[in-house]
């Protein structure tokens, strides 16, 4: 009998995991899809937003591509129940479904604080595509948007916000904008330039409570005084869906604990993206890492090692990009690791700023901002994120970016990178275009 | 630096060395140069990593990005170890070497026949020249030689 693969979850690490199943077995195997939502990627929901993009460019599995991969679909279902001994899936219809091997990649959800009115009306998050068309819908030409937490999600629509021509201001519970993301520094950097484009910031600023105002929102504050909004977009953290897997067995913490073939405690079951809890390349912690990148690459080693491959997977390297108008902050790794060695310098006539973390000679962190048609910018993302992935010893190198954080380039060819990073693949083969795959 | 000229005409149609992608950098206090661009890496990080498939395989092997696709979310950018993919803020796409569709101008353009255009296996030939001249650089700093 043609083994049987069920995949819990739709998104970024159920997609990749489809994939790769499918690019190793050719059809041979059955899989079974459970999606609660119609499969579509959330890293473009800002550009739909921001009328970039039309709706239908955000779905990524058709129906037709489904039957091209030869994947059975429960689409608009939710999985409430995983009996492990018995190797059967519940779904909230009364389906059960049998597997021989399961997938956990249901992702994350968003979560608002427990605020008087964040549930109201007019006010919403940004995650779903259902919660997207609900903002799309809400805002005009003028509108007051009042973005409720600082973070890099809220920062990720930004742009589109601005690009709606709506007023914008952000309030942040934290003394300043990004902590998660980045640096003292860099927060004063971002926000100076955010104040020229227009954006106002309240930092240290804690929501007390949202109240409607003949239409309106009237958010209200422990200090300061309150905002009018018409509508507010609550980006205040989210949590992995764990909750369907109450008494299945499968060892949670602050997501599924994985090892390093993404196995969860239950040999058949395997987890990936938001939900699960793997290596930190980094640190080599465990780590829940709910960034598309982890998403993809989780789902793919999940996807080989399904399909009979044995493929370890070294970690997850955190890292987040973002562009607010025009200028580029990312950062890489342990950028915030108070115990690292840490060299910064600030370019102000470039707008530019760049922290490198290091552990011996090895980078293990890295921070940089800049405006996005730099070159110095657009040199060195990439190679941060491949000098910190890459861990290798930069000997001189090192005494070098010392001297200058911002000559990235020439230390990452002359320190050999490249070569330590040819062999370093996640599948140890040539990968395929998607649409080859069927 | 005629690569990058020759680079940046044919990808974007003006001579603009920061729009190349292939990227010429100094060694031994500007006395050797090396270019450098995208490897076409069997795995291709960008192309795995875009989460709307906007990136593909040309006919002649080469990573491209398919603009019509690309929203310019970055992804690439940062998944990419090597630094060679790009992000051109004026069509707000992502943007990298495509080999100039098997006839690639950075190799017409070299004066010194230092870039050619062969099938080879993926090595990296630059970090072993430029660490050479690097430490033959600073060989000549220790001994007190000025080194221009």
């Amino acid at each position: 009998m043609a083994k049987r693969h069920v995949i819990v979850g739709g998104g970024t690490a159920g997609l990749n995991a489809i994939l790769a199943i499918r690019e190793h077995d050719r059809g041979a195997s059955e899989i079974s899809l459970v999606s609660a939502e119609r499969p579509y990627s959330r890293m473009v929901l800002p550009y739909y937003l921001g009328r970039g993009i039309a709706e239908a460019h955000v779905f990524t599995l058709s129906p037709a591509r489904l039957a091209q991969l030869n994947v059975r679909t429960h689409l608009g279902r939710r999985a409430v129940g995983l009996d492990t001994a018995a190797g059967k899936l519940s779904l909230d219809d009364g389906t059960v479904v049998e597997y021989d091997d399961l997938l956990i990649a249901t992702g994350s959800s968003a979560v608002r604080p427990a605020v008087p009115g964040a549930d109201g009306p007019g006010v919403h998050s940004f995650w779903t595509l259902e919660q997207a068309r609900g903002v799309v819908a809400g805002i005009r030409e003028g509108t007051h948007v009042v973005l409720v937490g600082a973070g890099f999600i809220a920062f990720t629509i930004l742009n589109a916000i601005l690009a709606l021509k709506a007023r914008l201001t952000i309030v942040e519970i934290a003394p300043r904008i990004l902590p998660r993301m980045i640096d003292e520094t860099g927060a004063q950097m971002v926000e100076e330039w955010l104040g020229r484009h227009g954006v106002e910031i309240r930092a240290g600023a804690t929501l007390t409570a949202i109240e409607e105002t003949q239409g309106r929102r009237r958010l209200r504050f422990r200090e300061g005084e309150d905002l009018v909004a018409g509508l507010v977009i609550m980006a205040t953290g989210i949590r992995p869906n764990l909750e369907w897997l109450n008494g299945s067995g499968v060892r949670v913490n602050r997501g599924v604990l994985v090892d390093d073939h993404l196995r969860s405690s239950v040999e058949n079951v395997y987890a990936a993206g938001d939900v699960a809890e793997g290596r930190d390349l980094v640190t080599g912690e465990p780590a829940v890492h709910a960034i598309e990148p982890t998403a993809m690459e989780h789902g793919r080693v999940v996807g080989a090692n399904m399909a009979g491959r044995d493929v370890a997977y070294r970690g997850s390297l955190l890292m987040n990009i973002v562009e607010v108008c025009h200028l580029d902050i990312a950062s890489f790794g342990a950028w915030d690791d108070p115990a690292a060695e840490a060299f910064a310098a600030v370019r102000p006539e470039r707008f530019a700023y760049r922290k490198l973390l290091w552990q011996g000679d090895r980078l293990t962190g890295a921070m940089i901002l800049g405006r996005a048609d730099d070159i110095w910018t657009t040199n060195d993302v990439g190679m941060l994120k491949g000098l910190t992935q890459a861990g290798n010893g930069l000997g001189p190198w090192k005494a070098h970016l010392a001297r200058n954080p911002f000559d990235v380039k020439t230390a990452f060819i002359a320190s050999g990178t490249t070569g330590r990073l040819l062999p370093e693949t996640l599948l140890g083969r040539a990968s395929v275009p998607a649409g080859f795959v069927g | 630096m005629r690569c990058e000229l020759a680079c940046s005409y044919m990808q974007t149609g003006t001579f603009q060395p920061a729009r190349s992608v292939i990227r010429v950098s100094p060694f031994e206090a500007h006395t050797s140069y090396a270019p450098y661009t995208c490897t076409q890496c069997a795995e291709a990080w960008c192309m795995t990593a875009c989460p709307v498939e906007a990136i593909s395989i040309s006919p002649v092997g080469a990573k491209v990005v398919l603009d019509d696709l690309c929203v310019g979310c970055k992804l690439c950018t940062i998944a990419c170890p090597f630094g060679t993919i790009f992000y051109k803020p004026e069509t707000r796409k992502a943007f990298k070497c495509d080999l100039c569709g098997g006839s690639p101008a950075c190799v017409g353009a070299c004066p010194t026949a230092a870039i050619e255009y062969v099938e080879a296996e993926t090595a990296d030939w630059l970090g072993t020249f430029a660490a050479e001249r690097s430490a033959r650089h600073r060989e000549w700093q220790f001994a007190g030689v000025e080194a221009r």
